[in-house]
């Protein structure tokens, strides 16, 4: 019992006054494509420091969900500990999206090394980036890639 | 053919202001306009911002806002993505540009291709560590937009969403079980009703773009919650209605025009007795679990394991030989033997029991798993989404500070993260896995009734049962084993 016929189908020409408008949002996607490029960061991500050597030491090493402390060493271009430079913090960012990272200040500076109480909440890829002011002021800025095990 | 009305308590079209607003001929492109505006940002962030994911606006609003918020809309409203989805915009643009095209080729008018783009997406996403790499996401998204324009420019109808899209199908299945549906308000009006403008579009609007009949409507698979139907109704039929809980897992109640098996065959359910579509339920079932498998630690092993043995350190091909055979295989396999089982079962016990074709059994029970797989993939982007929704607030305050802007601070909160607390987390997971467990089985119940008999159908659904509890525990049990966020090999 068929109840109902369709007429044949007369697919019409939609959004007529609209088409300006998608023609803009279209050029912007396209002139956005070739943009491979790294935005110029204003203050985030910019290390002014390049001849400055990092070393990040972490224990347990191999690294294992749990606690943790972290070492950073400074050293100049000369090879020389840099020990006073200030706050020196550390951030430590999952590879995944979406996940709180861990924060520590380090502290110390004998020698040149920095120590951080630490704690990795996770198994997996981590970023660390560690970041200070040297002591004539510019900004160090250093990521570290590791993996962390289960215990 | 028989026309289902549902008892339309609640109609979101008639919500004073909201419903006008959903109606009004531009309606939908304001909110597409708004979800382009956004993804533009994912483009731009995602090529040009930090490529830390957990820092770029690309990879944190993709995995973990966009995946969380789609799951809360579908199960408290319904499709909503698709209803102001940007993809389909330069499709617009090219089916001016292309005029008519030739029409979608009748060998693909089918969900096989859907399922099979569903499976690759999610081997991409995993193959390819998306959720680590903003500059990819940003190219999916890129992807999308192309993939949509091509098909649209190359074809006469819109053949994108109801045959490709993976984002579409997962929400054509997910949203079965959502409260809202397109209804006709009054079936009376669509019986009378001569040039079914809903479906064939006039002159001013367009018709259904997945080719989908108002007064016919009896399950939410294939409907983008465009409104388009709504709009170019010309009697002001149609209605985004609330419906029963579960409504479209429980057979419609016999029409009384045929007697005896006949009649029993007319208790079907919504879900069209295909192959095709009774498969994609069950791959979105083990797919949802695939995905959260692929963060556990057993994954790891099981891929060195089969690195070590094939000799292979391509994480593509591991990947794929993983996901084919949990995602495809896998349901194919126990889908066909739970079909053949529960016949046998059935059939033995009654002779007068209604049992179709294998395909037949197997179309009426597999679509039962949609509620659990639901809970099983709402678990899943909801612990993300609950450990991670605040991280945008840094995100977006490191981006505005990168572009010299320091409205929402000169310094980002790194601390912001979680919504709930880890236990919580676990907490809401379980539950949805019990909510979802329940639901599947009830609608197996419901479904099972309509065999001619009690005892035939205890026995017709055991098989579906068994699978059923097998899927909910290996749920549980993924989901307490500790999330690990790693590439997948070395
Ligand atoms: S156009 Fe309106 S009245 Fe006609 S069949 Fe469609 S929903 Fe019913
Ligand atoms: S039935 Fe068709 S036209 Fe109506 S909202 Fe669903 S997809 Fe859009
Ligand atoms: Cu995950």
């Amino acid at each position: 019992m068929p109840v109902f016929m369709r007429p044949i189908s007369t697919k019409p020409d939609l959004l007529h006054a609209s088409r300006p408008v998608f023609l803009v949002l279209f050029a912007l996607l396209l002139a956005l494509l070739p943009t491979g490029c790294q935005r110029a960061s204003q203050q985030t991500t910019a290390d002014q420091a390049p001849e400055i050597t990092a070393v990040l030491t972490v224990a347990p090493d191999p690294a294992l969900v749990g606690p943790a402390t972290l070492l950073v060493q400074l050293t100049d271009a000369n090879g020389a500990p840099v020990e006073s430079a200030t706050g020196i913090s550390l951030k430590g960012d999952m590879s995944h999206a979406g996940m709180q990272p861990v924060l520590a200040e380090a502290s110390g500076g004998a020698g040149g090394v920095y120590q951080a109480q630490w704690a990795w909440t996770m198994a997996g890829d981590w970023f660390v980036t560690v970041t200070a002011t040297l002591p004539d002021g510019r900004t160090l800025l250093r990521r570290f890639d590791l993996a962390v095990s289960r215990p | 053919m028989a026309l289902h009305q549902p008892q339309t308590s609640f109609d979101l079209l008639r919500v004073p202001g909201l419903g006008r607003l959903l109606r009004w001929r531009w309606g939908r492109l304001v909110m597409q306009l708004v979800m382009l505006a956004l993804a533009l940002l994912v483009i731009y962030d995602g090529l040009t911002g930090p490529q830390l994911a957990s820092q770029n606006i690309a990879a944190v609003s993709v995995w973990v806002h966009y995946r969380g918020l789609v799951m809360l809309a579908l199960l408290l409203a319904g499709n909503l993505f698709c209803m102001g989805c940007p993809f389909t915009l330069p499709r617009t643009l090219a089916r001016r540009i292309s005029g008519r095209g030739r029409r979608w080729p009748q060998a693909l008018r089918n969900k096989w291709l859907a399922v099979g783009a569903l499976v690759g997406f999610l081997w991409l996403y995993e193959a390819f560590d998306l959720w680590a790499s903003p500059w990819l996401t940003a190219w999916l998204v890129i992807g999308y937009f192309a993939a949509s324009f091509v098909l649209e420019a190359l074809f006469a109808e819109s053949p994108f969403c109801k045959y490709v899209c993976p984002l579409g199908t997962f929400n054509f299945v997910a949203s079965t079980i959502s409260p809202l549906q397109i209804a006709a308000r009054r079936a009376d009006v669509c019986r009378t009703c001569v040039g079914k403008e809903c479906v064939n579009g006039s002159p001013q609007t367009l018709g259904c773009g997945t080719e989908l009949f108002v007064p016919q409507i009896k399950s939410n698979l294939d409907c983008t919650f465009c409104l388009d139907c709504a709009r170019a109704c010309p009697h002001d039929n149609v209605a985004l209605a609330a419906r029963k809980p579960l409504s479209e897992f429980i057979p419609l109640p016999v029409r009384p025009f045929a007697s005896g098996a006949a009649a029993t065959r007319l208790a079907a359910s919504a879900w069209p007795q295909r192959w095709d579509v009774a498969f994609l339920a069950l791959v979105f079932a083990f797919a949802g679990l695939a995905n959260a498998f692929g963060m556990t630690p057993p994954v790891y092993t099981l891929a060195a394991t089969l690195s070590r043995a094939l000799g292979t350190r391509s994480e593509a091909l591991i990947l794929a030989l993983i996901f084919g055979l949990l995602m495809v295989l896998l349901p194919a396999a126990l889908g066909l033997g739970a079909a053949w089982l529960s016949r046998r079962l059935g059939a033995a016990q009654d002779r007068r029991a209604n049992r179709g074709s294998l395909r037949v059994v197997f179309a009426r029970y597999a679509p039962t798993v949609a509620p659990l797989a639901f809970a099983i993939w709402f678990a899943h982007y909801w612990f993300h989404f609950a450990s991670g929704a605040l991280t945008i607030v840094p995100v977006t305050q490191n981006f505005l500070i990168d572009h010299g802007v320091t409205l929402l601070g000169s310094q980002p909160n790194w601390s912001l993260g979680p919504i709930m607390s880890e236990d919580a987390v676990f907490l809401l997971v379980l539950a949805a896995l019990a909510t979802g467990f329940l639901s599947s089985l009830y609608a197996l119940s419901r479904t099972a009734a309509a065999e001619g008999t009690l005892k035939a159908a205890r026995r017709a659904m055991l098989p579906w049962l068994a699978l059923w509890m097998i899927l909910a525990l290996a749920a549980i049990l993924i989901f307490s084993l500790p999330m690990e966020m790693r590439g997948m090999i070395g």
